[in-house]
């Protein structure tokens, strides 16, 4: 394992997190750290814990052990309210949105009232202008392209300090992948937003992040920047 | 011009207007538990101990000497404030357990049918008529007060659309409707939004009570009656108020009929009945209006 940087210069650390399910342990100790303004993909193939990882994080699935720390505080155990009062959004993979509500409601939930909603609205459409003339449209009649691009929209209208994607590229056409490309590089470009990739697409995580590491079966294999060698070091531990 | 009172057009509007009260008052009553079982996913059985507070509570007004209309806004308040404690002390600590939940609620219910027996007794009582008298409708003499409780129906369902769709609040509750684990990811504060929900239920079903009080006598176990009834309709429905006032209408029209041509009796049932039947028919009764 290596490049993985020291906890106290981290936005997000963690430090030998264990969790799982019932009698089930997925994540077997994991450590690491992401530094403030960058995006940092963690890689992996289906059922090595990515996205057990990111629910601990967010304390949907209680840690067994380990630490978990926010700002250089900790957060374990933290209400969800509190996590994204303290500026963590999260855009899930499973059941994103709310399928019956329209994209307006969808994007208007992100925030803890109206006031700021013109503001926010218009900054996202900055992102993904087919936003602006469907804002009635219900979120379950999207195409899967444009329901990924809304999720990413309704986690940036809070202007997240810590952005949790979890395989946001999966199913996607390559020119919907570029388009969240885009707009994630803006958002760290723009605004210092730190951002915690999961990903299976290699090429998509590459050309995003900053660093990566490798979980597989529930600990760090290894973690590097992005860099000539990451793509065959990376894809090396994916194949196997 | 109106008809002569044993007239057929007469009766035939007469039953019209049955039908469509009595889906009203049914659409009152059930309103409260249909709002809580959406959003918290759990029937309360005290929904009928509710309704039962809610007639007192027009006894306590009228034994107090003040406008009968003030038992409104009263039964409403104290229902709803009744049903913040019990939602923070009886029902939170056992959302992770609904069947327990659902069992702490009919206890609860019981409960509070003794403690109204042990404060105001056993006996019937009676409430002075908020609006006594008739009305012509398309010249047939009907009863004020029922055409009074269509439009607290129609109102309660306009302010709830309102609510629901025109609200912070009932978009946070549409949201913990849909997708609870959501609605929590994105900081919504669900252990409020479902505080804030059973409270309004509550305070409903006790608002419900009192506008019964004019239609029927007071006892400590009215509300046993009525909760079957609503609970029949709520299943019907799943978790749309559109579901509700078609079930109402529908189920509580069948009921009209039936006490009218066939047996009050069986009348008493009709809802229950055809509600097992809709619902063994198909699964999701109404819910897809």
């Amino acid at each position: 394992m290596s490049d993985l940087a020291p906890a106290d210069t981290a936005l997000l650390s963690l430090d030998g997190v264990t969790s799982g399910y019932g009698p089930i342990s997925v994540l077997q100790g994991v450590s690491l750290a992401v530094r403030p303004g960058e995006i940092f993909a963690l890689m992996g193939k289906n059922g090595m814990g990515k996205t057990t990882l990111l629910k601990t994080i967010l304390g949907a699935i209680r840690a067994r052990g380990g630490r978990i720390e926010y700002q250089g505080r900790p957060i374990l155990g933290a209400e969800p309210r509190a996590l994204v009062e303290a500026g963590i959004a999260y855009a899930p993979q499973d059941q994103p949105l709310f399928q019956d509500l329209s994209i307006r409601d969808n994007l208007r939930l992100a925030l803890p009232g109206d006031r700021q909603l013109g503001a926010a609205l218009d900054r996202v459409y900055g992102h993904f202008p087919f936003l602006r003339d469907r804002l009635g449209q219900k979120a379950g009649t999207l195409s899967g392209g444009e329901q990924k691009m809304l999720i990413i929209a309704r986690a940036l209208m809070m202007q997240p300090r810590l952005l949790l994607i979890d395989e946001i590229s999966e199913g996607l056409q390559p020119s919907v992948v570029t388009r969240i490309a885009q707009a994630l590089r803006q958002e760290r470009e723009q605004r210092g937003t730190t951002i915690l990739l999961v990903e299976q697409n290699l090429r998509f995580a590459l050309d995003v992040a900053d660093r990566w590491a490798v979980l597989k079966l529930g600990a760090i294999e290894d973690a590097g920047a992005v860099d000539g060698g990451a793509h065959d070091r990376i894809l090396r531990h994916l194949q196997i | 011009m109106m008809a002569p009172p044993h007239s057929k057009e007469s009766r035939q509007m007469t039953l019209l207007l049955d039908i469509i009260t009595t889906a009203a008052i049914l659409f009152i009553i059930a309103t409260g538990l249909l709002t809580i079982f959406g959003v918290l996913k759990i029937i309360n059985f005290a929904h009928g101990a509710w309704l039962t507070v809610g007639a007192y509570c027009a006894v306590a007004v009228g034994d107090l000497g003040w406008n009968p209309w003030a038992a409104l806004p009263v039964a409403f308040v104290t229902g709803a404030a009744l049903g913040g404690l019990t939602e923070r002390f009886i029902v939170r600590p056992l959302y992770a357990r609904p069947l327990d939940a659902i069992l702490a609620t009919w206890g609860l219910g019981i409960i509070i049918g003794q403690l109204i027996t042990l404060g105001f007794g056993r006996d019937v009582q009676f409430t002075k008529a908020l609006l006594p008298g008739t009305a012509d409708v398309f010249g047939t003499s009907y009863s004020v007060y029922r055409l009074f409780a269509l439009a607290a129906a129609i109102a309660i369902g306009l302010g709830f659309s309102w609510l629901m769709e025109g609200t912070r609040l009932g978009l946070s509750a549409r949201a913990v409707i849909m997708n609870e684990a959501l609605a929590r990811a994105l900081g919504l504060d669900t252990r409020r939004i479902r505080w804030v929900t059973f409270m309004i239920g509550c305070g409903l079903a006790a608002l419900a009570g009192t506008l019964l009080t004019p239609l029927t006598s007071v006892d400590p176990n009215m509300g046993v009656a009525w909760l079957v009834g609503s609970f029949m309709l709520v299943m019907v429905a799943g978790q749309s108020f559109a579901a509700l006032a078609l079930a109402c209408l529908l189920l509580g029209g069948a009921q009209v009929i039936v006490s009218t041509y066939v047996s009050p009796i069986l009348g008493g049932i009709t809802v229950a009945v055809l509600a097992a039947v809709v619902l063994r028919i198909s699964p999701k009764g109404f819910s897809r209006v």
